[in-house]
């Protein structure tokens, strides 16, 4: 019992690596990719191509290559004059990757809403930044609440990455219990994954309820 | 796999760059070191060379042994853990100054690193399910059996030249623990693995508990060193005198047989 207890503290303290990763993930990449989205948009063509550019690379390339990039590249050019802490490094590969990843999200959802939208509220008299804020915005985040749970579902797990760069998150310190001789604690480790996702599954489907009001 | 394919690129890259920005300071390594006060230890947790005891504290062979030679260095040990795959990356980007993990020497690293004197012996030994291990006598009795071993590890170069094995199947995994899980759940036969290795993780209790060494049988003696970075001829002789002082005053010893590691010390009292 007295094991059991300990690879349970053990493994929560790794979970609470991730949950940080997570949380500050989520609060930095949803305006970061609002701001993307806007810059992929735009009629500037010069700031168009650029952050287009942007998107495809961080989209094109695996996050653990951009975690590696993030940690070893400063140091290793800088001869180990600039190093970030490693949860820094994870922290900024996390948001540039989900920001690129939801900013695709938030334009489909900003152009899915029809033009004729746009040009009722000229002519009714209404600014650019009240068309947007009072008559697209919702409807946008109605249409993104499932796109973006399924990201917001995949980061969850994705945080488990971050053990490429020796964060102590849940996975590695279940791997590390397999070299002492346990091999259930990586398989429980599946537990805290899924309480984790079966809380926001449930969240997500309450916030779809919530914003169903047109169908009463 | 995957992973160190692109790890290779990235290095690739980053020391194409370092050629440009690299030739900045003339401090030499000890210097570095010795001003931060404090030397890094790349480590990964197992038993028991480096591991967390039941209050969650580092210990082991290697976290004493380390903190007795920092200390007659004059330097603060700081441990920190790392995926063992990128172990060459972080030594070269300064996140850590040494990897100290039980490390065998081989040509390889010889060429990349520079690497202290060999304090340990291990070899590598066949593990096996209890009944399993105890039939395995020669050759023979390996015919149509699955070995399984770590790749790049000595335990691979073992299963794959050593005559011994030339009947059986060959797997490799990405880590040794991986091996033992092969052989416990049955997709593998023999798991070729660190005999260092196999003191930590068959230990009554453990859930590899009905896996045993085969006995009577064991494969390449090859030889603990730390590594440190290339041209760091300072650090080195630091390093090694520390070494030879902690075992010149018996400290090393008294360490060693705590673990039950004492029969394969290399480094003697002068």
């Amino acid at each position: 019992m007295d094991q059991f207890f300990n690879v349970s503290e053990q493994l929560l303290q790794g979970f609470g690596e991730n949950c940080i990763i997570f949380i500050v993930t989520l609060l930095a990449a949803i305006p970061l990719g609002l701001i993307i989205s806007m810059g992929s948009m735009s009629k500037f063509k010069p700031l168009k191509w650029l952050t287009k550019t942007f998107v495809w690379i961080i989209r094109g390339t695996p996050l653990m290559l951009q975690l590696f990039v993030v940690f070893y590249v400063p140091p290793l050019v800088s001869n180990g004059s600039v190093t970030f802490a490693r949860m820094n490094a994870a922290l900024i590969a996390f948001i540039i990757n989900y920001a690129a990843y939801f900013s695709e999200i938030f334009r489909g959802g900003i152009e899915s809403v029809p033009k004729g939208q746009y040009e009722a509220g000229q002519v009714l008299g209404m600014t650019k930044g009240q068309i947007f804020f009072k008559v697209v915005l919702l409807q946008v985040v109605k249409k993104i609440t499932a796109p973006m749970g399924n990201e917001i579902i995949t980061l969850v797990k994705d945080t488990s990455l971050s053990s490429v760069i020796a964060i102590p998150e849940i996975l590695m310190r279940a791997k590390d219990f397999s070299m002492q001789g346990l091999i259930w604690p990586l398989f429980y480790s599946a537990v805290f994954f899924l309480a984790f996702c079966g809380i926001l599954t449930l969240l997500f489907s309450f916030i779809e309820k919530k914003l169903d009001y047109y169908k009463g | 796999m995957k992973k160190k394919k692109l790890l290779s690129l990235l290095l690739a890259g980053a020391m194409s760059a370092s050629i440009f920005v690299g030739c900045g300071s003339s401090a030499t390594d000890w210097d570095y070191i010795s001003n931060k006060g404090e030397l890094v230890i790349g480590v990964t947790y197992f038993e028991p060379m480096n591991y967390l005891d039941a209050d969650g504290k580092l210990t082991g062979f290697e976290t004493e042994f380390a903190e007795a030679v920092c200390k007659k260095m004059g330097v603060t040990p700081k441990f920190q853990k790392i995926d063992w795959d990128s172990k060459e990356v972080e030594l070269n980007s300064k996140t850590i100054d040494c990897i100290w993990n039980g490390l065998t020497i081989d040509d390889d690293r010889k060429s990349t690193m520079d690497i202290s004197t060999p304090y340990m012996e291990n070899k590598q030994v066949m593990v096996a399910k209890s009944d399993v291990a105890d039939k395995i006598k020669s050759a023979d009795d390996l015919k149509d059996k699955t070995v399984v071993a770590e790749k790049k590890s000595a335990g691979e170069t073992v299963a794959q030249t050593d005559k011994f094995f030339s009947s059986a199947k060959y797997v490799s995994v990405d880590a040794q623990a991986k091996a033992l899980l092969e052989v416990k759940s049955g997709t593998a036969d023999v798991a070729v693995i660190d005999y260092v290795m196999s003191i930590g993780t068959l230990k009554s209790g453990s859930d590899y508990s009905d896996l045993k060494v085969v006995e009577g049988k064991d494969f390449s003696p090859e030889q603990y060193g730390i590594a440190l970075r290339k041209d760091s001829p300072e650090t080195l002789k630091k390093l090694n005198d520390a070494i030879q002082a902690v075992a010149d005053d018996g400290t090393l010893e008294k360490i060693a047989e705590k673990y039950s590691l004492q029969d394969l010390l290399l480094v003697k009292k002068k």
